[in-house]
């Protein structure tokens, strides 16, 4: 596939983070195209979700550069904020606002941050109800919603913002075992929607599936880089080696 | 997953009695109902001087609870300013903002309000009543600070970067997302707050503010019926603070059904 031509969503490089003296982050490079599926996995403590935490800068860096849709994250003239709108997250606890409902969660960052019309912010905010399958949970509080539900929530939420990259962080693993699936086939479809997503997860039938590109990382350092057809079958370090014999 | 309401003790006032709480509810009871049963035995048995007593003191229960009601709402603007000073990371802000906090709970209130009622009357002339409200709230308001801080503090971190993942800036974060869950937390110790205000407002008896203490010992100085005035005195405020726990702790049910 050439990738020439596309646009650049992010352009991370030789990012270093310290957390007082451990090393999280040690030169990661990573580069993510428009259109693409990037699939982090790693064990735990690896630095995979502080990697994908500082792509909206939710982390600072200590070390490198990150550039997101074309602005740098650490030039002091870039306004954080407008990254931001441009990149939604889902996080492996969902937070959504547990004081407004359904709908609300929905529409509030369309008219404070996008300034929509309220009409226009609650027409898309129904659209994308139906489109994860909960219209009927609109005017519910999202305390009222189970797990699943509730994660499905927090991916329209983000995409209500029409952000032009997704980023997920370990968006099944707070879930019970018979609600991954209902989550993962609303990812699979914004998958093949064309969205560009970033995915740090566990779910290796996912990552088969979807990924263009799988990233395996190990204290802090990314190990292998390539395609799931490469990484599944034939990855090239031990570490990986090992990491795939104990998860599958 | 449902998350469980988060709670935080602060205050000394009345303990507010909640349904789930049996033994407090039936303790409120009694106290209510034993206080007004007194009250009205003692006015219907010895009209002299208890009746006396009881039809002169209701102007005084007016200012009392004036002053109250103002001093409560000006510390909650305080405490709502002082409490996101303290979480600030500008260190000039929040330094004010702690120093604040310190130098109030380092004075007694009863000081703060002799000190605070004669430096405003130097500087400027307002009535009485203002400055004791201004007095109360200014002390209130640093309490109130920590009240506001403590439940800003408790809601989660992700509810903070979920809002800032969506675009928002820090302070339309804090406004649309935080402080709505905070004032939630904050209502029971704000409630406490309310109460112990109530009866901390006795103190401005002190000054020449007519409140409920300050009219009873008008009349008791010139009927020489000091213990039966101050009987009726405390009753009223027991009946008062007993009142409005129960009230408080209705709306916190309410707001509780909610979720």
């Amino acid at each position: 596939m050439s990738t020439g031509e596309r646009r650049t969503m992010v352009q991370a490089r030789d990012v270093v983070k310290f957390y007082g003296q451990f090393k999280a982050l040690d030169r990661v490079s990573l580069t993510v195209y428009e259109g693409e599926k990037v699939v982090i996995i790693g064990p735990s403590g690896s630095g995979k979700s502080t990697l994908l935490r500082s792509i909206n800068r939710l982390e600072n860096i200590d070390g490198g550069s990150m550039v997101v849709n074309g602005m740098d994250l650490y030039d002091p003239k870039t306004d954080l904020t407008k990254v931001r709108e441009e990149v939604g997250m889902v996080f492996q606890s969902f937070n959504l606002f547990p004081h407004r409902t359904v709908l609300e969660n929905l529409t509030m960052a369309q008219t404070v941050v996008r300034r929509r019309p309220k009409k226009e912010a609650t027409e898309k905010a129904r659209y994308l109800l139906e489109k994860v399958g909960l219209s009927e949970k609109a005017d519910a509080y999202p305390g009222k919603l189970s797990g699943g539900q509730q994660q499905r929530v927090a991916i329209a939420r983000s995409l209500a913002m029409d952000p032009k990259l997704m980023l997920f962080d370990e968006p099944t693993s707070a879930l019970d075992p018979e609600m991954i699936g209902e989550v993962l086939d609303v990812m699979k479809d914004l998958a093949h929607e064309g969205m560009t997503m970033v995915v740090v997860t566990h779910e290796m039938g996912f990552a088969r599936e979807v990924a263009d590109k799988v990233i395996f990382m190990d204290h802090g350092a990314v190990v292998e880089d390539g395609t799931p057809e490469h990484f599944f079958t034939n990855p090239t370090h031990e570490r990986a080696k090992l990491f795939l014999s104990q998860i599958l | 997953m449902t998350q469980k309401p988060h709670t935080i003790e602060v205050g000394d006032g009345a303990a507010i009695p909640l349904k789930s709480d049996k033994g407090l509810f039936t303790a409120w009871r009694l106290a209510f109902v034993g206080a007004l049963a007194t009250l009205t035995w003692l006015a219907f048995t010895r009209p002299d001087p208890y009746m006396k007593i009881i039809t002169f003191v209701p102007d005084g229960i007016l200012v009392t609870f004036k002053v109250t009601v103002g001093a409560i709402l000006l510390a909650l603007i305080i405490g709502l300013i002082t409490g996101l000073g303290r979480i600030s990371s500008n260190r000039f802000i929040n330094g004010l903002a702690s120093l604040y906090v310190e130098v109030i709970r380092g004075i007694p209130l009863l000081v703060q309000i002799f000190y605070i009622y004669y430096a405003l009357g130097r500087i400027i002339k307002v009535p009485d009543i203002l400055s004791a409200i201004i007095a109360m709230a200014v002390c209130y308001g640093a309490y109130m600070g920590e009240v506001f801080r403590a439940g800003i503090q408790s809601i989660p971190k992700g509810q903070a970067e979920a809002a800032l993942s969506l675009g928002m800036t820090r302070s339309q974060t804090m406004w649309h997302v935080i402080l709505p869950q905070a004032f939630r937390v904050v209502l029971p110790p704000v409630g406490n707050e309310f109460i112990a205000l109530l009866k901390d407002s006795s103190l401005v008896s002190i000054l020449a503010v007519a409140d409920l203490l300050r009219r009873g010992r008008e009349f008791a100085s010139e009927s020489f019926t000091y213990f039966e005035t101050y009987t009726v005195i405390a009753l009223i405020y027991l009946i008062l603070t007993l009142f409005f726990s129960k009230i408080i702790g209705i709306m916190e049910e309410r707001i509780n059904v909610d979720r």
